[in-house]
């Protein structure tokens, strides 16, 4: 054992436990944040889940023969099966074809998302598959996609379920489902709405996750430097110079935006060569071109969304520009600007997992007034072309950017500048005292 | 015109009275020393005159212009050395010359001057290419002195100009002040422990102690009205009967 190790170990965890911003940053925080994602993600689940076995479902028997009234049966008697599913079944006859005109007119008729259509044909091709298993009756399915969360695909799943059941409970492959996707009120014929739903989220982790590095690694700079003049005492000499004080706030906040700026470029490029290297070995014919589906944004939506960035980065930087006021050193500030980080990162995350229409008022709520979540509602929505939310949005947090602004700049205006000192022990504010008369 | 003219001036934080009723008087072209113990609201009095403080009550005027109502003017005039001051780590020195020089004027070839001038000033030569954390401390005051009076400011503030530093660069800092002080007609309001500094430096000092002042007047003067054979001796006296 070496000489004096147990002592001097003692001696740091004893500092190291007794330090409020360690203990907050390494053991507090975390301990808040899982259990808060924990249940965003449980809720998210449920919901899908829900949504899926309560589903209504409209039914056009197009076919009229036996089997067809079978599915429907079946269908029907799920519910009292036991097994979990709660739907409610709406059966239309004979409408053919079924145009994307009709297919949008009864989704809107029963206010559903979901439609099966058992086309002409159906009953024949199930009797023939018992003396020919090749043949298979066909199930189309119509799946609007309302959104990009990773529980989209629920509801598309659920069609799956239900000819598995007809499957096992009648006879093995003697139903396929063919599947189209109901994309900006456009019928997407052979296209899986779980693929759409899939591959879009794949695609926008992307972005929460760089908005999420940028937002915190600006966040720190700015913190950093406000409190790099306080450290190195080169804050006083600026402030008894011939200058706008709004010039020191407004050139620390610049400079930070342009290296968040620049370090933002270099993780897109590393980030968008690793999703190439990913995509690239996906044979071409499973790949789905977003682009030809409509599912990526215009230019006005890309304009859009970079300018829901940069407000959101503008409003971090502000408020960690005034946290970090408050410390007296580097260590002090970074440990201050830990407040926000959760802010940052719970909507950031959640909204990956989550469809924020889906959500009930309140947590939308929430979600709307947390300005860092505009970002990743913006990237969502710019794809499904809804852009008033991206407008309203980018409003929202440029107000809230002016007034964190407002009272950053009355502090640079004012002596709090420099003896304003945050204390964390009952989070008061204190003025330095006598120690530097 | 008075150079400073500070009147019945308070500061409270929180329930500490940092100055309690400070008033003094700097002449144009004087060098006026404020001394007193730790404590004694020195640095208070400097940060309140440089506009970083605001007085809690009375009047501080600096060449007629309020610190509180004119201070953007009042910055236009002054130059300030915090006792603590430093200089940015990753800045050369002669970045660091350049940076400051162009908060003082738009003209290129003027701050170029101001730079050549302050580059004489801090004596550091070639040092003044390499960036400001390899400076030693006392390096590093030669640097921040130049840079407070390369302005050629009507009021230089220094606060502890030779705190902490060894006799030759005390020595030497003290030259720079004095013979520029000289050539160019500063007035100086300084601070100091050091009393022989005090003495060296100063037309006129203010002893204060609990943030009221307690004597004030030449050097000389205050020897020959307390008895004492240097200010030393006058500090001693005048604290402890204060």
């Amino acid at each position: 054992m070496l000489k004096g190790f147990g002592n001097f170990l003692i001696k740091e965890l004893k500092v190291l436990a007794r330090d409020p911003k360690i203990l907050l940053g390494m053991i507090i925080v975390p301990l808040a944040i899982f259990p808060a994602m924990g249940a965003v993600m449980g809720y998210a689940v449920q919901t899908a889940q829900e949504q899926a076995v309560k589903a209504t479902l409209i039914v056009v028997n197009n076919d009229g023969g036996n089997w067809s009234r079978s599915f429907i049966d079946f269908l029907k008697g799920l519910n009292a099966m036991g097994v979990g599913f709660n739907l409610t079944v709406h059966i239309e006859n004979n409408i053919e074809p079924l145009t994307s005109e009709k297919v949008l007119e009864l989704l809107s008729k029963y206010n559903t998302t979901q439609i099966i259509e058992i086309p002409k044909g159906f009953s024949e091709n199930a009797t023939a598959h018992f003396s020919n298993p090749q043949i298979r009756a066909c199930l189309r399915f119509y799946g609007v996609l309302r959104g990009t969360s990773v529980f989209e695909s629920v509801g598309s799943s659920v069609v799956d379920a239900l000819v598995n059941q007809f499957n096992r409970a009648v006879a093995p492959d003697v139903l396929f489902s063919e599947k189209a996707t109901v994309i900006k009120g456009e019928i997407k014929y052979k296209v899986d709405p779980s693929m759409v739903s899939n591959l879009l989220t794949s695609q926008s982790i992307a972005l929460p996750v760089t908005i999420l590095i940028v937002v915190m690694s600006a966040v720190q700079i700015a913190a950093t430097s406000v409190a790099m003049e306080k450290e190195e005492k080169t804050l006083e000499t600026l402030l008894t110079l011939p200058i706008d004080r709004l010039a020191i706030l407004w050139g620390k906040l610049s400079s930070s935006i342009i290296i968040a700026a620049v370090g933002a470029l270099a993780f897109m490029a590393g980030y968008n060569y690793m999703l190439s290297s990913v995509t690239a070995g996906i044979p071409e014919n499973l790949k789905l071109d977003l682009a030809a589906l409509g599912l990526v944004p215009s230019t006005f939506g890309y304009l859009l969304l970079g300018l829901s960035l940069f407000v959101t980065l503008l409003s971090a930087l502000a408020l960690a520009v005034i946290i970090s006021a408050f410390a007296e050193d580097i260590r002090s500030a970074q440990s201050f600007v830990g407040y926000i980080y959760p802010f940052v990162f719970i909507p950031l995350l959640a909204l990956i997992y989550l469809d924020i229409n889906t959500l009930p008022f309140a947590l939308r709520l929430v979600f709307y007034a947390i300005p860092f979540s505009h970002p990743a509602i913006a990237s969502k929505a710019v794809i499904m072309g809804d852009y008033w939310t991206v407008i309203y949005g980018i409003i929202y947090v440029f107000a809230f950017t002016v007034v964190v602004m407002y009272a950053a700049s009355r502090l640079f205006a004012t002596e709090k500048i420099l003896t304003a000192k945050l204390k964390f022990k009952g989070l008061k504010r204190k003025e330095k005292l006598a120690e530097e008369f | 015109m008075l150079a400073v003219e500070a009147h019945n001036v308070t500061k409270v934080f929180g329930s500490i009275r940092a100055l309690d009723g400070l008033s003094f008087s700097v002449k144009q072209g004087e060098v006026f020393g404020l001394i007193g113990p730790n404590g004694a609201g020195k640095t208070t009095a400097l940060r309140i005159v440089s506009t970083l403080l605001l007085p809690t009550s009375g009047t501080v005027k600096v060449f007629e212009r309020d610190v509180v109502r004119d201070a953007a003017d009042v910055r236009k005039i002054i130059s300030y050395l915090p006792e603590e001051a430093g200089a940015y780590r990753y800045l050369s020195g002669w970045e660091y010359l350049e940076f400051m020089a162009r908060f003082h004027t738009s003209d290129k070839s003027e701050a170029r001057k101001m730079v050549m001038e302050a580059a004489e000033i801090s004596g550091l030569g070639e040092r003044l290419k390499d960036k400001t954390k390899t400076y030693s401390k006392g390096m590093k005051r030669r640097l921040l002195v130049a840079r407070a009076l390369m302005p050629k400011p009507k009021l230089a503030i220094l606060d502890e100009p030779t705190s902490g530093l060894d006799v030759l660069h005390s020595y030497h800092v003290r030259e720079i002040i004095k013979s520029y002080v000289k050539r160019h007609g500063v007035t100086v309001l300084v601070s100091s422990h050091n009393m022989l500094e005090v003495e060296y430096l100063c037309d006129k000092v203010a002893l204060i102690n609990r943030g009221r002042l307690v004597a004030e007047g030449a050097p000389q003067e205050l020897k020959e009205k307390y008895g004492c054979t240097n200010l030393e001796e006058v500090f001693a006296k005048v604290v402890t009967f204060a």
